[in-house]
C-alpha cells in the first residue's frame, strides 16, 4: 500500500510541477536572448561545451558592463543535439516559454538551416554562430544573420592552400559523410580540378573508431596530400592511424580535421601529429584585440584548454553583437533589432563585424549571390602548420593566405 | 567496377542456386530420415559453388554430411564471388596489387584477435549464466577510460600494465557488484523469465554507465600515449631491410605489410591473455568448475559447485576481458563514452557467428569478422562509401549465419542455467 | 460504483483531459506544452506497441526505432521524390498515366548552396507557373510507411523468430545500426544527416470545429497523433483480450507447451512482430511529417533506450501503463534538462538526467518488474486482493494482462 501511495505522490508531482512550470511569463528584467549549442550526443558536444562556455562569457562580460537597456542580459542555453528534428522545438522553447527576444549560437548546419524557419516566423533575430551551409542565409530572410564564414568560401580555403603544394598531383579526401563533409568535398574536388589535380573521396561514417582499411586504402593510391573534412574525434582518430601508416603529417603534406586546432587534445591524441596543416577561421592570434586576448586567459582558466577555439569565438561574438543591436534600437522588438544589426559595426572578438547586404541593400546589387544576405564578410580564414612537437595552435605560424603569413610552409618529403 | 553486369550475374546465379538448394536439400533430407540440421546449409552453399551439377549429385547420393561436406562448398562459394570479382573489376586494388591484399589480410587478422578476445567475455558469459550482456560494450568502454587516467591523468609515467592491471580490476569488482545486486534474482525463481530480465537489466546498465561517464569525465576525446615503443630493427641487413624494419611505432614486413605499433601490442597481449585463460580454464579447480557448470548446472551442484558463486566470477571476468581489450586498445585509437557500441555490435556478430557460448568459436569468429571487414573496407568499389558500410560487413555475416546455420560455427546445446528457458 | 471501475474511469477521464486541453490552455508556451504532448503521444505509441512485443509475447526488440524510421523516410522519400504533373518536363523520369505524368524527380545530394536545383525545379522554373504540379498525398505516404514497416516485420521475424529470444535482440540491434549507417552513407539520395524534409501534415491547413487551422498549427497533429495512439491502444486491447492474445501469452509462459497445445508458435510470434513494427511505422510516418524534416540518428540506440525505458518503468506487461508511463517519461525528461548549481559545482542536468533515468530503469526492473505505473492499476483493478497483489510483486505479473 505504501508504494502506491508513493507513487500516486511521485506521479502527481511530475504532474503539477509538468504544468506549474508552463504559465509564467517572460518578465521584463532580464532580457533573456537564446544560445543554442549541442550538448548531447549525438551532437558534437566537445565543440557544443566549447560554445556554451563562451556564450556564458559572453553573458558575463555583457552584464559588468552595465547590461542591456538597463537590465541584466540572461543568456539561456538550449540544447540542440545536433539534431535538425530537435532544432526547430527548440527554437521555439526558447521563444514561447524562455521569452528569449534573439538567439546566437549554433553549431551543427542542419540545425540552423532547420530552426531559422520558425525563428523567422516569429520575428525573432538569429545571429548564427557557426553554421557553414550557404542556404542559412541564402534564403534571403529577414531575421536571420550569420558570421561564420561560407561553405564554399571555407572549401576555398581549402583547395588553394593545397594548390600551393609542390608537385602535386593526387589529392586524397577523407570526410565525414554528413552535410558537412560531403558538400565540402565536392566542392574541394572541384576547385582542385581546375588546378589541374585529381581527387579521390573517402567517406566515413561518424563514430567510425578504426580506420586501418580505408588508410590503406588511401596509401595504395599514393596520394601528394591528405585532406580531412572530420569533425569530433574521427579527425584525431585518422591522423594517428594514418601515421602509424606511415602516411601521416612528418610523412607527407597533410591537411588534419578542424578539431586539430585544439591544441592540448590533438598532441594527446595524435602524438604524431607535428607539420599537419589545420584550417583556422577567425583572426590571427598576432592580430587579435584585448577583447579576444582577455576572453582567451578566461576560457583557458576555466576549462584548462590550449585556447580558445574559433567556434567558440563565434559564439561569443554572436551573443554580444545581440546585446549591442538591442542596445541600439533600445527596443526588444524583432524588427528593430534587426535595423540595428543592418547598421552594426560591433568590435567583437573576430575583428570588426558589419553586415553590408540586407533589405537596404540587395546583394545582387553589387553582384553578389543571395548567400551574401545578412553575412558578414570578413570571417578571416587562415591555413596554419604545426611546426613544433607539442605547440599551441595559436603560437603555430600562419602559412597562408600571405595577408596573414607569418611564416613559411614546411613541405614533408616522403 | 569495370564489369558490373558480370559480378552482379554471377552473384544472382548463386543466390538462386543457393535458395533451391538449401530448400529442396532439406526436404529430400527429411524425406529420406536422415539428419537435416546441416542440410539446408550444405545444399545451399553447395548450390553457390557448383550450381545445379553439384546439387543433382547431392541429391542423387544424399550422402551423410560430414564436416568435410560443410567446408568444402563454402570455401568453393567464397573463392568463385572472389573470382568473379576478380574478373569484374581487374583494376582494384584488391585484384591488382599484391601488397595491398597482404597488408589488408594481415590488418584483418591483427583485429580480428582483438574483436574475437573481446567477443569471448560475452560468451564465456553467455557459457554461465545464459544471457546475451548488452553492456559488454560499456565495460570495454570502462576499461579504457581507467587505462586512460591511470597512465596519463593520474600517475604520468607509470607502467602501462598499472593501467592495464587497474582497468582489470575496476571492471572486476563492477562486474562482481552488478551481479550481486541485479542479476542474483535470476537464479532463484523469484523472476519467471530470467533472460528477458538479464537483457533488460544489463541494457539499462549500459545506458547508465555511458552517461555517467559522460557526465564525470566529459565529451573531449583522450588517449593514452603508446605503451611501449618497438626497437629498432633492420633485418638481414640495415641496408637490406627486406625481412622486417621498425620504427617506434610501425612494423614493416617484407616491405610490404605495415602494422601499426598500438594494434600489435594489444594482439599479442590479448593471445598471451587467452592462453592464460585457457590454462585457468583447463588447469585450475575453479576453471573447471566454470565448465563444468557450463556444461551441466546441476551435476556441478551435486559434485560440491557453487553454481551461484560461478555466475559472479563468470559475469566479472566477462567484463574484464571486454575492459581488458579497451585498455589495450585505449593507445591506439581515441577514447570517448560511445566508443563501446560499434565493438559491442561486432562482439554480438562474433558470438553468433562462432556459437553462442562457444570459446574457441568466439575467437575464430572474431577473425573471420576481421577479415571481412577488411575485403569490405578495401575492395568496394566505391571509396566515398567503403568505409561508411563498416558495421554492415558484420550485420551481413550475421545474417547469412541466421539464415544458414543459427547455431553458429560451434553450436552446442545447453544444459541447466537459463539456456534450457530459452 | 466499484474499485474495480476505476481505472476505466480514470482511462475516460484521462482521454476527455487530452481531448479537450489544446482547447483550454492558452498560456504563453502552448505551442511548447503542445509539441512536447504530441512527442509525448508518440513515444507512447512505442512504448506500449513495445509493451505487447516484450511483456505480452515475450519478444525483445531493440529495432523499434529502426522501424519507425522504416516508416518516416518511406513517406519522405515517396513525398520528395514523386509528383504528378499535367505536362511532360522533358528533364526528368516520367510516365504517362492518363492525362497525367508520373514524375520521378532525380536526387541532387546534399549542396551547400540554393544554386543546384533538381530536374523538377529547373522545369519549373522554366514553366514559369504556368503548370500546377501535384505532390503527393501524405495520407498515401503514411500508409505506404506503414506497410513497408510491416514488410520488413515480416521478413526480420521470418528470419528470427524462430531462432531463441536473445537472437532477436542482437539482430535487430544490428538492423538499427545498418539503416542508420545505410541512410548516412547513402547522402545523395537520402540527404543523410542533412535530413529530409517532409512536407507539412495539412499542407492546406485543415478545418476543424467550423474553425480554419494554418498548416503550422499544433491542434491538427495533436489530434491525428491523440488518435492513432487510441486507435493503437484499441488494437493493443482487442489483441490481448481476443483468443489470439491467449495464445500470444501461453507462447511466452511456455513455449513448448504452446507447441504442443498446436499453436503454430512461429506463426503467432510473427504475426505479434508484424503488427507492432506496422504500429511504430505508422508513428515515425506521422511523426515525420509533423517535425517535417528527419535524419537517421533517430534511430540510434539512445532513442530505443528511452522507448525501453519508458516502457519498463511504466509497467511492461501492461501496455496502458506504458503509455502513460512514456508521456510523463518525456515531460519529466525535457523539464530535468535545466542545469543548478550546489555550491561552486554546476550539475549540468542535460546529462545527468540520463543517468538517474538509467538507474531509475535498473531499479524498477529489480525491484518492481511491473514498473512503477502498472501496479496503480492493479490496485484498483484486483479491489480485495490488492494487498496481495502488492505483497508478492512477482505474482503480479500474471495478473497485469487482463487490465487493459
Amino acid at each position: 500500500m505504501r508504494k502506491i501511495i508513493v507513487s500516486v505522490a511521485a506521479i502527481a508531482a511530475v504532474a503539477t510541477l509538468s504544468f506549474s512550470g508552463t504559465a509564467a511569463l517572460a518578465a521584463k528584467c532580464p532580457i533573456k536572448i537564446g544560445g543554442l549549442a549541442p550538448l548531447s550526443a549525438p551532437g558534437a558536444v566537445g565543440g557544443g561545451e566549447a560554445m556554451r562556455d563562451a556564450m556564458l562569457f559572453a553573458e558575463r562580460d555583457i552584464n559588468a558592463a552595465g547590461g542591456v537597456l538597463g537590465c541584466d542580459v540572461k543568456v539561456v542555453i538550449a540544447d540542440t543535439e545536433g539534431l535538425p528534428e530537435k532544432a526547430s522545438a527548440i527554437m521555439e522553447k526558447l521563444i514561447t516559454q524562455d521569452g528569449v527576444v534573439a538567439v546566437g549560437g549554433a553549431y551543427h548546419s542542419s540545425v540552423g538551416v532547420a530552426s531559422k524557419d520558425v525563428a523567422n516566423n516569429r520575428k525573432i533575430p538569429v545571429v548564427f554562430a557557426e553554421t557553414w551551409n550557404d542556404t542559412i542565409t541564402g534564403d534571403k530572410q529577414k531575421y536571420i544573420f550569420r558570421i561564420a564564414p561560407l561553405s564554399s568560401w571555407a572549401s576555398a580555403t581549402l583547395w588553394k592552400a593545397a594548390l600551393l603544394v609542390p608537385n602535386i598531383k593526387k589529392v586524397a579526401i577523407l570526410t565525414e559523410n554528413t552535410d558537412y563533409g560531403i558538400p565540402a568535398a565536392e566542392e574541394t574536388t572541384r576547385g582542385l580540378k581546375s588546378g589541374g589535380v585529381e581527387a579521390v573521396t573517402f567517406g566515413v561514417d561518424i563514430g567510425t573508431q578504426d580506420y586501418s582499411g580505408i588508410v590503406e586504402r588511401i596509401k595504395a593510391g599514393k596520394p601528394d596530400y591528405i585532406i580531412v573534412l572530420a569533425t569530433g574525434e574521427a579527425g584525431y582518430n585518422f591522423a594517428q592511424q594514418a601515421a602509424d601508416a606511415g602516411i601521416g603529417p612528418q610523412d607527407i603534406p597533410f591537411q588534419a580535421g578542424q578539431v586539430a586546432l585544439e591544441s592540448k587534445a590533438w598532441w594527446e591524441n595524435v602524438p604524431d601529429g607535428n607539420m599537419a596543416f589545420v584550417q583556422r577561421i577567425g583572426t590571427p592570434v598576432n592580430l587579435w584585440n584585448k577583447k579576444a586576448l582577455k576572453l582567451n586567459e578566461d576560457y583557458k582558466a576555466k576549462t584548462g584548454k590550449g585556447a580558445i577555439e574559433s567556434y567558440a569565438l563565434e559564439a561569443y561574438d554572436s551573443i554580444s553583437i545581440l546585446a549591442q543591436a538591442i542596445n541600439e534600437a533600445e527596443s526588444t522588438d524583432g524588427a528593430k533589432i534587426v535595423e540595428a544589426l543592418e547598421n552594426i559595426s560591433h568590435e567583437g572578438t573576430l575583428g570588426r563585424i558589419y553586415f553590408p547586404y540586407g533589405t537596404k541593400k540587395d546583394p545582387s546589387a553589387d553582384g553578389k549571390g543571395d548567400e551574401w544576405w545578412h553575412q558578414w564578410p570578413d570571417p578571416a580564414m587562415t591555413m596554419i602548420q604545426y611546426q613544433k612537437e607539442g605547440q599551441n595552435s595559436t603560437e603555430s605560424p600562419i602559412v597562408w593566405p600571405d595577408a596573414y603569413k607569418t611564416g613559411p610552409a614546411i613541405y614533408v618529403k616522403k | 567496377m569495370e564489369f558490373p553486369n558480370i559480378f552482379w550475374g554471377v552473384i544472382g546465379w548463386m543466390i538462386f542456386w543457393a535458395v533451391v538448394g538449401s530448400v529442396i536439400t532439406r526436404r529430400l533430407y527429411l524425406h529420406k530420415d536422415l539428419d537435416t540440421s546441416n542440410a539446408a546449409f550444405v545444399g545451399s552453399m553447395l548450390g553457390a559453388a557448383m550450381g545445379p551439377i553439384g546439387l543433382a549429385a547431392l541429391w542423387l547420393k544424399t550422402p551423410e554430411l560430414t564436416n568435410r561436406l560443410l567446408v568444402w562448398p563454402a570455401v568453393g562459394a567464397v573463392t568463385l564471388i572472389a573470382a568473379a570479382f576478380a574478373f569484374a573489376d581487374p583494376s582494384n586494388n584488391c585484384v591488382a596489387n599484391g601488397s595491398f591484399v597482404a597488408s589488408q589480410i594481415s590488418n584483418g587478422i591483427i583485429l580480428g584477435i582483438i574483436y574475437g578476445f573481446m567477443a569471448l567475455g560475452l560468451t564465456l558469459i553467455f557459457s554461465i549464466l545464459g544471457i546475451v550482456s548488452f553492456a559488454h560494450g560499456e565495460f570495454y568502454m570502462i576499461g579504457g577510460m581507467v587505462a586512460y587516467f591511470v597512465t596519463t591523468v593520474w600517475f604520468p609515467g607509470i607502467y602501462p600494465i598499472v593501467g592495464i592491471l587497474a582497468a582489470c580490476l575496476v571492471t572486476f569488482a563492477l562486474g562482481a557488484a552488478f551481479e550481486r545486486m541485479f542479476l542474483t534474482p535470476m537464479y532463484d525463481g523469484k523472476i519467471e523469465r530470467p533472460v528477458e530480465y538479464g537483457i533488460l537489466v544489463t541494457f539499462g546498465l549500459a545506458f547508465t554507465l555511458q552517461y555517467f561517464i559522460q557526465a564525470t569525465v566529459g565529451a573531449n576525446p583522450v588517449k593514452a600515449r603508446r605503451f611501449f615503443d618497438f626497437p629498432r630493427l633492420r633485418l638481414p641487413t640495415a641496408e637490406d631491410p627486406w625481412l622486417i624494419k621498425t620504427s617506434r611505432g610501425n612494423m614493416e614486413l617484407f616491405d610490404t605489410i605495415s602494422i601499426s605499433n598500438p594494434r600489435f601490442v594489444a594482439a599479442v597481449a590479448c593471445v598471451l591473455v587467452l592462453l592464460a585463460l585457457l590454462y585457468f580454464l583447463h588447469r585450475t579447480w575453479t576453471g573447471k568448475a566454470l565448465r563444468a557448470v557450463s556444461l551441466d548446472r546441476e551435476a556441478a551442484a551435486i559434485a560440491g559447485i557453487n553454481p551461484d558463486r560461478m555466475n559472479m566470477l563468470a559475469f566479472a571476468l566477462g567484463g574484464m576481458i571486454a575492459a581488458l581489450a579497451g585498455s589495450l586498445l585505449v593507445q591506439a585509437f581515441s577514447w570517448l563514452p560511445q566508443v563501446g557500441a560499434i565493438p559491442a555490435m561486432r562482439s554480438f556478430v562474433i558470438v553468433v557467428l562462432g556459437g553462442l557460448g562457444s570459446l574457441p568459436g568466439a575467437f575464430l569468429g572474431g577473425i573471420i569478422v576481421g577479415l571481412v571487414e577488411a575485403t569490405g573496407t578495401g575492395c568496394v568499389p566505391d571509396a566515398q562509401k567503403a568505409a561508411s558500410y563498416i558495421p554492415a560487413y558484420g550485420m551481413i555475416v550475421l545474417t547469412l549465419t541466421l539464415l544458414l546455420r543459427p547455431t553458429g560455427l560451434f553450436g552446442r546445446r545447453f544444459s541447466g542455467g537459463a539456456h534450457g528457458k530459452f | 460504483m466499484s474499485r474495480q471501475h476505476t481505472p476505466q474511469l480514470a482511462g475516460l477521464v484521462l482521454i476527455a483531459f487530452f481531448a479537450v486541453f489544446p482547447f483550454v490552455y492558452s498560456a504563453n508556451d502552448y505551442p511548447y506544452i503542445m509539441h512536447l504532448l504530441i512527442t509525448g503521444f508518440f513515444y507512447a505509441i512505442l512504448a506500449s506497441s513495445w509493451s505487447m512485443l516484450a511483456g505480452y509475447a515475450g519478444q525483445f526488440s531493440f529495432g523499434h526505432m529502426g522501424f519507425t524510421g522504416i516508416g518516416a523516410y518511406t513517406t519522405a522519400l515517396f513525398c520528395h521524390y514523386i509528383y504528378l504533373s499535367p505536362e511532360a518536363t522533358n528533364l526528368c523520369t516520367e510516365y504517362a498515366i492518363g492525362d497525367q505524368f508520373l514524375i520521378f524527380v532525380n536526387p541532387i545530394g546534399v549542396t551547400s548552396s540554393t544554386l543546384s536545383q533538381d530536374c523538377l525545379r529547373q522545369a519549373l522554373s522554366a514553366w514559369d507557373g504556368s503548370v500546377q504540379v501535384t505532390a503527393m498525398p501524405v495520407w498515401l505516404g503514411i500508409i505506404l510507411g506503414t506497410v513497408m514497416g510491416g514488410v520488413f516485420g515480416l521478413l526480420i521475424g521470418l528470419l528470427v523468430l524462430p531462432l531463441r529470444a536473445a537472437y532477436l535482440a542482437l539482430f535487430t540491434l544490428g538492423f538499427s545500426e545498418i539503416l542508420r549507417a545505410a541512410i548516412s552513407a547513402e547522402i545523395a539520395i537520402t540527404r543523410g544527416q542533412a535530413g529530409i524534409e517532409l512536407p507539412y501534415l495539412f499542407d492546406q491547413g485543415i478545418t476543424l470545429f467550423g474553425r480554419h487551422f494554418d498548416k503550422t498549427d499544433k491542434l491538427p497533429p495533436y489530434f491525428v497523433m491523440f488518435f492513432l495512439l487510441l486507435t493503437c491502444l484499441g488494437i493493443l486491447a482487442w489483441l490481448a483480450k481476443s483468443k489470439f492474445g491467449l495464445f500470444v501469452r501461453a507462447l511466452r509462459e511456455d513455449q513448448d507447451a504452446a507447441a504442443a497445445l498446436g499453436v503454430n508458435t512461429t506463426r503467432y510470434k510473427v504475426l505479434v512482430f508484424v503488427i507492432t513494427s506496422m504500429m511504430a511505422a505508422a508513428a515515425g510516418a506521422v511523426m515525420a511529417h509533423y517535425v517535417r524534416i528527419i535524419t537517421p540518428n533517430n534511430l540510434m540506440i539512445l532513442q530505443m533506450s528511452l522507448v525501453v525505458a519508458m516502457a519498463v518503468i511504466g509497467g511492461v506487461e501492461n501496455f496502458v501503463a506504458a503509455a502513460i508511463g512514456a508521456i510523463i517519461i518525456e515531460f519529466t525528461l525535457e523539464l530535468l534538462r535545466n542545469s543548478f548549481e550546489v555550491g561552486d559545482i554546476v550539475i549540468d542536468m542535460t546529462i545527468w538526467r540520463l543517468v538517474i533515468f538509467g538507474v531509475l530503469l535498473m531499479i524498477t526492473l529489480r525491484f518492481s518488474r511491473n514498473g512503477i505505473i502498472s501496479p496503480i492499476i492493479n490496485h484498483f483493478l484486483r479491489g480485495h486482493v490488492a494487498k496481495e497483489t502488492v505483497a508478492k510483486r512477482g505474482a503480479a505479473a500474471e495478473s497485469a494482462g487482463g487490465s487493459s
